[in-house]
């Protein structure tokens, strides 16, 4: 699904990544870990072509990253679902407005949208806080909108950069439960995190990087 | 509703005053444009009917035969440049005289119709016709002199009224042009700081939608959909107002120029007339708000 080889990514003269390599396989779920300024936000961004690699290789489902044209980046991105620290919903939008803009971004048919936010929601337990605000929302309920609107779209790979980040223990408890029960219906899922507790307890498969460079790998 | 809509109706919602301030100007501008259009359309129709006005009156010679004069009407009737060729005998001439001397019958009383030469009078499609045929009828057998209606006024006169209208036109139109030109800037102007104050308030929006997947297009699509509703609510409000001001002063305006067809005397025929000018203006929107949208969109991305 995911092959990173020999990757280096460079912010003036900052070595953010240095020769980094591994291989993420189809349905894995991965903890990319490290402490803060490590360079694991650094990979999340290089997979959704959000950054360029100054050097190396990544190639995500099939695809060669440096060879994506930017008119193919969007198209590249609708098969990705992400999901960020700070939860990037839209203040203006009703939760289940949140979740219908990626439908039409995917240019999904509207009559197939009310059945597709109705069963995410349902997935990530928002079914009554449909027509809510985000302002009207917990850090919790707004990164499970975050992780529907990642979901409704159906896509292969799930991204997580740092989900707990803001959130209480049993609160990140219940999200990253969400992404092992997504894992178990066969989606990729890698997930930033520097929660130690979090690692400890679902015992997936670890990159740990520091300063650039992985230090080990399962 | 498609998502874009709702997404500009929306944005129009959250900021009343910057849609009410966007409409205002756009509304003042196809509203003065609509009163423009139409004073070039009745300045150009005035024109035209002062230019296809004159008349050239061939004096027979008193000892011309009807067949002689029946020819020459035929074939001046024939003529492309020419149109409404008339014979006027001796009598209709001394009736015409005495008319024009009403106010003294005594002029009348003093002349007998075999002072009047018979004529034919015709008028020229367009006013540069005239030397050429004036000429060409002078060279007629028949024919004894050639008059311009005008030079009963003084020939000179009506070239001179026509040379005026021409110049009231041409003003009429450059500062018509102008002026529609200087709203239409202020217009495209209101149109970029709007859109592109909305960019700027939507930044992390766009940066989200991005992330997502979205297309430039996808991210647009609100801004340009938001840009043409004020665009062409404007253009309709302007353009509605205007034609119920004309609507309502069309009476008087065609009393007063009298058989001078300043607008169209018929309903069906104003209607056509002022669709078309909506339609224009329509169009006119439509580019307007793409233009400045895109532009605005295009100068935000730069910016950043």
């Amino acid at each position: 699904m995911i092959n990173f080889k020999n990757v280096t990514k460079k912010f003036g003269s900052v070595s953010a990544l240095t020769d980094v390599s591994f291989e993420i396989k189809k349905g894995e779920f991965v903890f990319i870990t490290g402490p803060s300024g490590a360079g694991k936000s650094t990979i999340l961004k290089l997979i959704l072509g959000e950054l360029a690699p100054d050097g190396g290789t990544i190639i995500v489902d099939g695809l060669d990253i440096k060879n994506l044209k930017t008119k193919d980046v969007p198209y590249f991105r609708q098969k990705i679902g992400t999901v960020f620290q700070d939860f990037k919903v839209l203040p203006e939008r009703t939760v289940g407005e949140n979740v219908e803009v990626a439908l039409a971004v995917i240019g999904l048919p509207e009559n197939e949208w009310k059945e597709r936010i109705n069963h995410v929601l349902k997935l990530v337990g928002l079914t009554k806080q449909i027509n809510l605000f985000p302002s009207q929302l917990s850090g919790g309920e707004l990164q499970r909108v975050s992780l529907a609107r990642a979901l409704v779209v159906n896509p292969k790979l799930l991204l997580a950069d740092e989900p707990t980040g803001n959130l209480d223990w049993d609160t990140s408890e219940g999200v990253v439960k969400l992404f092992e029960k997504i894992n178990e219906e066969g989606k990729t899922v890698i997930m930033a995190t520097h929660n130690m507790d979090i690692i400890k307890k679902f015992k997936k498969r670890i990159i740990n990087i520091v300063n650039g460079k992985i230090v080990t790998k399962d | 509703m498609n998502i874009h809509f709702r997404t500009a109706v929306g944005y129009i919602k959250r900021s009343p005053f910057q849609a009410f301030a966007a409409t205002f100007v756009l509304t003042l501008t196809f509203f003065v444009a609509t009163l423009v259009a139409t004073l070039v359309y009745s300045s150009s129709k005035l024109i035209t009917y002062f230019e296809t006005r004159p008349q050239v009156i061939a004096f027979l010679k008193d000892d011309t035969g009807q067949t002689d004069i029946a020819d020459l009407q035929h074939k001046l009737e024939k003529d492309t440049r020419v149109k409404e060729v008339k014979y006027v005998s001796k009598e209709e001439a001394l009736s015409i005289y005495k008319n024009a001397t009403s106010d003294n019958p005594l002029l009348g009383e003093l002349v007998s119709p075999s002072i009047f030469p018979a004529s034919l009078e015709f008028s020229v499609k367009d006013l540069s016709f005239a030397q050429a045929v004036i000429d060409q009828v002078k060279g007629e057998k028949i024919v004894d002199s050639v008059g311009f209606t005008a030079a009963i006024g003084g020939e000179s006169s009506l070239k001179d009224v026509v040379t005026r209208l021409r110049t009231i036109t041409m003003y009429v139109r450059i500062g018509g042009i102008a002026f529609v030109g200087i709203l239409g800037a202020a217009s495209f102007v209101v149109l970029l700081i709007i859109i592109s104050m909305r960019m700027a308030v939507r930044r992390e929006e766009v940066e989200i939608l991005n992330l997502i997947g979205a297309t430039p297009a996808f991210i647009r699509s609100p801004i340009i959909v938001e840009a043409l509703f004020y665009s062409l609510f404007g253009a309709f409000l302007g353009w509605l107002i205007s034609f119920i001001a004309i609507l309502y002063s069309a009476p008087s305006a065609v009393t007063y120029f009298g058989e001078i067809p300043v607008l169209p005397r018929d309903t069906l025929g104003l209607f056509e007339l002022f669709g078309i000018f909506l339609a224009v203006e329509l169009v006119a929107g439509l580019v307007l708000a793409m233009t400045g949208s895109l532009f605005a969109i295009s100068r935000v991305k730069k910016s950043r």
